[in-house]
């Protein structure tokens, strides 16, 4: 497994490449943003540890160009401010983990463990509505090559609406596929799913049928081959 | 509030209309006030002048048409009149009607100054019937002093029938003293006439004139009043918007208001926005520490993880306290600035969304589901920062302790307030250590991996902002967090 290490510190820098050598990992070591940048981009890492404080050019500047260019190797994200409002940032940017310091480093090797089961066997079939695509073993969306950021019960609703797009899904059916048996079920549940859906997807890719319940279609002029 | 004339800010129970004695009270303390009454003040001052110019020019004018009269009919009389060589007055007959008609109202009379200054009567007209005009006693002295002119006066009491009273009628009477040809001796002539009728017209005039300026006066105060009402409308609306930003309805000072209290609404505003600002620097430099002080403490971590012995554990341990040092006093110290931010409100909706998508996202492994629910447009007073640490820390808690699932459920409980729930389906936690979870708030969650500061910080901005915390079963088998938070109405 190839890693790659963004940290500017000099110290922490030679302590987690240690680390991570012993667990078994080949490791590159970026100590500025630009060369993170350029590493990322040419070598095929499998997991990626990024420091969100850099020189030159920031980590979440760094992973957002990554994610931009199509890289998708999961990326833990260091970081000493601990604030939500920057994890929310780098989970924007495109990360799928974080780590506040100072941090233990049994952890970090934990963590980069879960994150490899993760992304282990992404390439599969994708289901595609019009500009929305769905990668069920990924378990993530895109709508107009815009990453989806979605919930799981949201998830779950897309899910199901586009292996059955075109037909029409009672609330019902929709709230059974949802929940698990033990899930308390109320009646608008599935409303204010779809209202979140909707925010997301935009307004008019699921259709309200009176009645009967919700149809998911592909918008005008929109071709399931883009 | 759509009242709310002249009260100061504070007193929110405007909607009520006062006494008047808020408007006739002291006038300094409001400007509404100080407006009416200055203007009511200069407006009476001009009706008064107006009205009493008016009246007098019009009996003035009305004076001097009867002067006219009166000088004409001396005239008449001087014309008529014969001075004998003896000194004898006669005077031809006056074929005028009104002079030959008893009390017909025009009368004439010639005099002549007799001994001890008195005027002696010595032809009157027939008008008269016998009665006299009443001559005031200093008359001779000032016709002696003034000789040729005309002196007009006025006869109240009008003529006197034998001395036994006033017939009534009240009389302009001009004198005038001239010389006659063939007599050494000054003859004085006067002519009266019937003044009723011009006082009663004067009267009517003046009635009707105060009557027009005191309509016209109490027009001007009404319109004064709704001018300055109108006018100062919009300094209530921008005091009203002040107190919206100050309760967190608003951020900013947001209307366009007249050229003369633009400037002070952008002043407002600018304040505003230099409160943020500072609180902006506050958290860049917190932060900066916290940056500074966090990476060699992970060096220093995880040296002393690498290697075993008493030196190590010592590190080990004197980091850890450091660590929570830093963290409690970073925190406080954004608290501080917190406290002085006004007007900030967060919508709950999307932090809940982004909070949930990462999260599950962190704990992908486990499969935790965390189902939302809020509604629609409840925001919190206060920092969107401070809404993704509190919800944030009490979420990672539900989601690192949850077996499957984490419910929140979010919800308005009028009064400005509303409550965030956070359940999980975990462990939960035994009463009696809730307490001092929430007291220390430090430790619970050190079992799992993680940092583990989570609670202590909500706890601390829960009372930074005036709410309240409460840790309970939940009926999904594990922890429920009630967390009470100002709300803003929007």
């Amino acid at each position: 497994m190839r890693v790659l290490l963004v940290e500017d510190d000099a110290d922490l820098s030679r302590q987690l490449k240690g680390a991570l050598s012993d667990a078994g990992y080949a490791v590159d070591h970026a100590a500025d943003g630009e060369e993170a940048h350029f590493l990322g981009d040419t070598e095929p890492y499998d997991v990626i540890v990024l420091d969100l404080g850099l020189p030159k050019i920031d980590g979440v500047s760094v992973l957002e160009r990554w994610r931009r260019e199509g890289k998708t190797a999961p990326v833990l994200i260091l970081t000493a401010r601990g604030a939500w409002s920057d994890k929310v940032s780098g989970f924007d940017a495109g990360a799928d983990d974080y780590l506040t310091k100072p941090f233990h480093t049994e952890e970090l090797l934990a963590r980069l463990r879960a994150l490899l089961r993760r992304s282990a066997g992404i390439a599969s079939s994708t289901l595609a509505c019009g500009g929305l695509r769905l990668d069920p073993r990924a378990a993530r969306a895109s709508v107009n090559g815009e990453p989806l950021r979605l919930t799981s019960l949201e998830y779950r609703l897309l899910h199901y609406l586009m292996m059955h797009q075109g037909r029409v899904i009672s609330r019902t059916e929709l709230v059974e596929h949802l929940y698990d048996q033990d899930f308390d079920r109320d009646s608008n549940t599935i409303e204010v799913f779809v209202g979140r859906l909707r925010k997301k997807i935009g307004p008019d890719r699921i259709e309200t049928v009176r009645g009967l319940g919700y149809r998911l279609t592909s918008l005008p002029g929109e071709s399931d081959e883009t | 509030m759509t009242d709310g004339a002249g009260g100061s800010v504070d007193d929110t129970a405007s909607g009520e209309p006062r006494t008047w004695g808020r408007w006739f009270g002291r006038p300094g303390r409001s400007l509404t006030r100080r407006l009416i009454w200055l203007a009511s003040a200069w407006i009476i001052l001009a009706l008064v002048l107006t009205g009493w110019t008016l009246t007098n020019q019009y009996q003035e004018s009305a004076l001097r048409r009867l002067g006219h009269v009166l000088s004409d009919t001396i005239d008449e009389v001087v014309v008529s009149t014969n001075a004998a060589a003896d000194g004898s007055i006669t005077v031809d007959e006056v074929r005028d009607e009104a002079s030959l008609r008893a009390l017909s109202g025009k009368y004439w009379a010639v005099a002549e100054p007799g001994p001890r200054g008195h005027l002696r009567i010595l032809v009157r007209s027939p008008s008269l019937a016998g009665e006299s005009l009443t001559i005031p006693d200093d008359l001779p002295a000032r016709l002696a002093a003034a000789r040729g002119a005309t002196i007009s006066y006025n006869d109240p009491d009008g003529l006197r029938r034998g001395g036994e009273g006033p017939l009534g009628v009240p009389l302009r009477v001009a004198a005038s003293m001239k010389q006659l040809p063939g007599r050494t001796e000054p003859v004085v002539f006067l002519a009266g006439v019937d003044r009723s009728n011009i006082d009663s017209d004067t009267r009517q005039f003046a009635t009707f004139t105060w009557t027009a300026l005191l309509s016209l006066g109490l027009g001007l105060v009404i319109a004064v009043f709704l001018q300055v009402r109108i006018g100062l409308r919009p300094l209530y609306a921008l005091r009203n918007e002040i107190a919206d930003v100050r309760k967190g309805r608003a951020a900013r000072i947001a209307h366009g208001y007249p050229l003369e209290i633009q400037p002070l609404a952008e002043q407002v505003n600018r304040l505003l926005d230099h409160n943020q600002e500072t609180v902006e620097r506050q958290r860049t430099h917190v932060g900066n520490l916290a940056h500074a002080l966090k990476t060699p403490l992970s060096v220093m971590l995880a040296e002393a993880g690498a290697h075993e012995g008493p030196l190590p554990d010592l590190v080990r341990r004197q980091t850890e306290v450091m660590k929570a040092q830093v963290d409690h006093h970073l925190r406080r110290a954004r608290a501080a600035a917190r406290a002085q931010m006004l007007g900030e409100i967060t919508l709950i909706e999307p932090v809940l969304d982004e909070m949930a998508v990462m999260l599950e996202r962190v704990f992908e492994d486990k499969g935790v589901i965390i189902d939302w629910r809020a509604p629609d447009g409840l925001a919190f007073r206060g920092e969107r920062q401070d809404l993704q640490e509190l919800l944030g820390n009490l979420m990672e808690n539900a989601c690192k302790w949850a077996k499957r699932r984490v419910r929140i459920s979010a919800g308005a409980t009028g009064l400005g307030q509303m409550v965030v729930v956070v359940e999980d389906d975990g462990p939960g936690l035994p009463e009696d250590q809730r307490e001092a979870a929430l007291e220390r708030g430090a430790r619970m969650d050190e079992s799992t991996p993680g940092s583990g500061l989570g609670l202590s910080i909500v706890v601390e901005l829960t009372r930074a902002y005036g709410g309240r915390i409460s840790l309970s079963d939940s009926e999904m088998g594990g922890l429920k967090a009630v967390l009470e938070l100002p709300a803003a109405q929007s």
